[in-house]
């Protein structure tokens, strides 16, 4: 059975890529399954869907933990542990990334056992959540990873999906699928059918024991307030806002009052201050700054400048000890 | 007309008391509004909350209020907002809590259950005299289903319900003259883009009694399809162009608290959404777009500044 994770974020259409690809196979024979897998989460949040297909019945259910192929859309899901991009990886699964960055970076930064191949992003866009038909390239790609699958399935399954966004959209996306295809030509059939799990070898959960308790406390009830402050919803961004705090005219009010999320507070001094652990990355700051202070940088950017600005700092203190 | 504390923007309130981290999508116009208008209401506030978008706010254990949310079916907010309005009065009435730990009683249901599901118990409420404060976050449309068609989604318009050529056949519900036909304590539209009469709408509609509604026009990224980063200048463009009229119905009156000098073209609003692409792609359909603005130049001949 091939077992298939498709990891992006919400908008990015990966559950798009995993109907495509299902659709691909059911075409050439394939018992499918596929399922996206999100919360109350919305766009920019990270996602994944999943794929399965054999040439039996799939009795298997729920969410691939063996994946053969797990194929990433946005690079910096990577690092996000909730993305849970990395897990269960091992020596037989093909780890594919869209990225900028070489597949040696990604294999001694990661150190998983699987391979690494990189999916060259087509287009130079600086946010990732806005490179159209994401969905589609990564179908392709996957698709000739598996090896198995011809192009005219690809194509049709492509059709029979996104017909009722009519023929444009169509064409433009048979095109973007039909040059992942040829460039994954390099891998084809890099992808090998995983096992069958056998029953015996499931691991059982090891359950705790919960008391049975009276309904006003075990019943759902959120007893205290602003708990949502809890949720990193920093997460779903790609583009980071960054104010320049020499343009700032301490207006105080335009950035902090338009935020819908109330991310942005203003200080003693009337200087705004964003809280990235929550900031979704909406940039109406920056749309509505009058100074124009604040800067969309894309997240990817903002990291790699963060953690060598760390690195220096650290090698400072190194120097002068 | 009585004394406001908001005479200009920085007297707004930079107290942010809703949390942040919410599920809402980055960009909803619809969170903008209530966080503003939380600030204002205050703490002392329990949230009756329809089916929606909303009710992600307080998914359990999460929730950004600093007190009480309840959840009821969409159909059925002013009910529980009845409920709850009666327990707080037994409850003072027995002496139970004091004066002091009253609460507000808002309901906060989308425009589904506003203009449509909910109206029947509406009417109830308003018949009763039901002393609430009704917000509807207006997305023109059942936007945490997928954006279907609702009876307050704007004429010509495309949803997942209404995807061909010419977009929504039918025309948004007027629920403000709805509302004012009952006689209510207060009607008012705001929107999160005009912070300032909008904090001055709800620090009104705060100290009075009775049935009170708040209708804010909440621009929706993923319904409306267009750039999170939008919202604030598609929110006052709807104001510009006399699409959204900012007004209120107090004393048996209704007064424009908001009337655009040099209204402009409606055009500038639609070209900016997707949902209102169709009505210039792949050419532009001069009839239609001529018939939306001329529905806008009936309703605003004869409003001046009163
Ligand atoms: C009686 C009933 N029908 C359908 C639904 C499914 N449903 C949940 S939210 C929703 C959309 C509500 O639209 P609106 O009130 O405008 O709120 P929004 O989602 O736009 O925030 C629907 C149809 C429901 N909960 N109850
Ligand atoms: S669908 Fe629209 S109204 Fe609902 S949370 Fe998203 S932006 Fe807000
Ligand atoms: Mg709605």
């Amino acid at each position: 059975m091939y077992r298939i994770r498709f990891h992006g974020r919400g908008g990015q259409g990966m559950k798009t890529a995993s109907r495509i690809l299902s659709n691909a196979f059911f075409l050439g024979g394939y018992e499918v399954q596929d399922a996206p897998r999100y919360g109350a989460e919305r766009r920019g949040a990270p996602i994944f869907a999943y794929v399965r297909a054999a040439k039996q019945p799939i009795n298997e259910r729920g969410i691939i933990n063996r994946p053969d192929l797990v194929i990433v859309a946005d690079d910096s899901l990577v690092a996000i542990p909730a993305a849970g991009v990395l897990q269960g990886i091992g020596p037989q699964t093909v780890l594919m990334i869209n990225s900028h960055e070489a597949a040696r970076t990604w294999e001694e930064r990661l150190n998983v056992p699987g391979q690494v191949l990189i999916l060259p992003v087509t287009e130079e866009v600086e946010d990732r959540a806005e490179l159209p038909f994401l969905g589609t390239t990564c179908a392709g790609a996957a698709a000739r990873l598996i090896g198995i699958i011809p192009l005219e399935h690809l194509q049709q399954a492509i059709r029979d999906e996104l017909a009722h966004l009519g023929t444009e959209i169509v064409e433009k996306n048979l095109q973007q699928a039909a040059e992942a295809y040829e460039l994954a030509a390099e891998y084809a059939g890099k992808v090998i059918e995983g096992t069958e799990i056998s029953a015996q070898d499931y691991a059982k959960p090891e359950w705790i024991d919960m008391p049975f308790e009276v309904a006003s406390i075990s019943a759902p009830t959120i007893h205290t307030g602003l708990t949502s402050e809890l949720a990193a919803t920093g997460t779903w961004r790609t583009m980071r806002p960054v104010i320049d705090y020499q343009l700032c005219n301490r207006c105080w009010w335009v950035c902090s009052e338009f935020c819908p999320d109330g991310a942005i507070t203003v200080d003693d001094e009337g200087y705004p201050q964003i809280d990235l652990d929550q900031c979704k990355g909406c940039m109406i700051c920056v749309a509505q700054c009058p100074p124009h202070a604040i800067e969309a940088v894309a997240e990817s950017v903002a990291q790699l400048a963060e953690a060598t600005e760390a690195t220096e700092a650290t090698e400072a203190v190194g120097d002068k000890s | 007309m009585t004394e406001t504390a908001f005479r200009r923007m920085k007297d707004l309130p930079s107290t942010r008391l809703l949390g942040t981290g919410t599920p809402m999508c980055a960009g909803c116009g619809g969170l903008l509004a209530l966080h503003e208008i939380y600030d204002i209401l205050g703490e002392k506030t329990v949230f009756i909350n329809a089916a929606g978008c909303m009710t992600l706010l307080s998914v359990y254990p999460f929730t950004p209020f600093r007190g009480s949310w309840l959840y009821t079916s969409m159909a059925s907010a002013p009910a529980g907002a009845q409920g709850v309005r009666d327990a707080l009065d037994i409850l003072l009435e027995q002496k139970r809590i004091s004066a002091d730990e009253d609460l507000q009683t808002v309901v906060l249901t989308g425009d589904g259950s506003a203009y449509g599901m909910g109206l029947s118990a509406t009417s109830g409420a308003i018949d009763r005299n039901l002393d609430f404060l009704y917000i509807c976050y207006d997305n023109e449309g059942y936007g945490n289903t997928g954006q279907q068609f609702s009876e307050a989604t704007p004429h010509a318009a495309k949803t997942s319900t209404s995807s061909g050529p010419r977009g929504f056949p039918g025309f948004k519900k007027d629920l403000f003259d709805i509302w004012a036909a009952n006689r209510p304590a207060y009607v008012a539209t705001v929107i999160g883009t005009e912070p300032l009469d909008l904090a001055r709408k709800i620090e009104k509609a705060k100290n009075m009694k009775g049935p009170r509604l708040i209708i804010a026009l909440a621009p929706c990224p993923t319904g409306w399809d267009y750039d999170p980063k939008e919202t604030v200048e598609i929110g006052k463009l709807a104001v510009k162009t006399g699409v959204w009229p900012l007004k209120e119905y107090i004393d048996g009156k209704v007064v424009h608290t908001k009337i655009p000098r040099q209204r402009k073209p409606v055009e500038e609003y639609l070209q900016k959404q997707g949902r209102f692409a169709h009505l210039f792609k792949p050419e532009r359909n001069e009839k239609l777009l001529a018939e939306i603005q001329q529905r806008i130049d009936v309703y605003w001949e004869g409003i001046s500044n009163e």
